[in-house]
């Protein structure tokens, strides 16, 4: 699994997360609009699974 | 990878109706799943799902079915069909999750009083699935003419539902192991 500085470490275990998955999804009250990326037309989230325990997470890419 | 970790299936019982002959199909799949090796397994009903009907999304998120999904490798649906759809209330329920979803498998079984199966309702779910970041497999099993499949007290009439359903649980669980496999190990960049 390639690391980098930006990888999630998962609360459950303290495992490092894999960065597997980037969605765009969209905004869903004002607050959100404003991190809209005006070419996607949406939010890019990303979503991270531990090898070890299998716990997931997401957040804002 | 730790790999005695065993996979989470759950298996959603996707409708509150009084009466539902799905109950006994999903009885029947969670029954088929728990016996297989390495695999977990739990029947969700979601009329035991407290969710409120003023609001919907994430937002009304239930901590014991948020915690099922993410802890889940794949999910099985069992969807009965109403006037050629899926159940609202079904819907309302999957909605409350996303990130517990992504890149997981799901398996939908269809149940119907006439001939197709839920088979409408299936096609219907399809792309939901696919926004939700599920992963579908191209199995389905379709209880046609239910009330001839199951007795009132939930007994199998028609012995070929076994093997339809072995090879539906078979491609779930590829499917579950090969996602894991992906979700967990390979990286995005």
């Amino acid at each position: 699994m390639t690391t980098t500085a930006h990888n999630i470490i998962c609360l459950r275990c303290g495992g490092e997360m894999n960065h597997h998955c980037d969605k765009l999804v969209y905004p869903t009250d004002f607050q959100d609009m404003k991190l809209t990326d005006p070419a996607l037309g949406g939010i890019i989230e990303e979503f991270h699974a531990c090898p070890k325990c299998g716990t997931v997470a997401s957040r804002p890419a | 990878m730790e790999t005695t970790r065993p996979l989470f299936i759950p298996v959603i019982l996707g409708t509150v109706r009084a009466g539902r002959m799905s109950q006994h199909a999903a009885q029947l799949v969670n029954l088929e799943l728990g016996n297989r090796a390495g695999v977990q397994t739990e029947l969700i009903d979601i009329a035991q799902t407290p969710l409120p009907t003023n609001d919907a999304g994430e937002a009304i998120k239930d901590p014991s079915f948020s915690s099922k999904m993410e802890r889940s490798d794949a999910i099985v649906i069992v969807s009965p069909e109403y006037n050629h759809g899926y159940c609202g209330l079904l819907k309302h329920a999957l909605d409350t999750c996303l990130k517990e979803y992504i890149h997981k498998a799901v398996g939908i079984v269809g149940v119907s009083a006439g001939p197709f199966g839920g088979s409408r309702g299936i096609e219907n779910l399809l792309p939901v699935m696919r926004e939700l970041g599920l992963v579908t497999i191209f199995w389905d099993v379709n209880f046609s003419s239910v009330l001839k499949v199951f007795s009132a007290d939930g007994s199998l009439l028609d012995d070929s539902y076994i093997r339809r359903i072995d090879k539906f649980l078979k491609e779930l669980i590829w499917m579950a192991k090969t996602l894991r496999q992906g979700r967990e190990q390979i990286p995005l960049d």
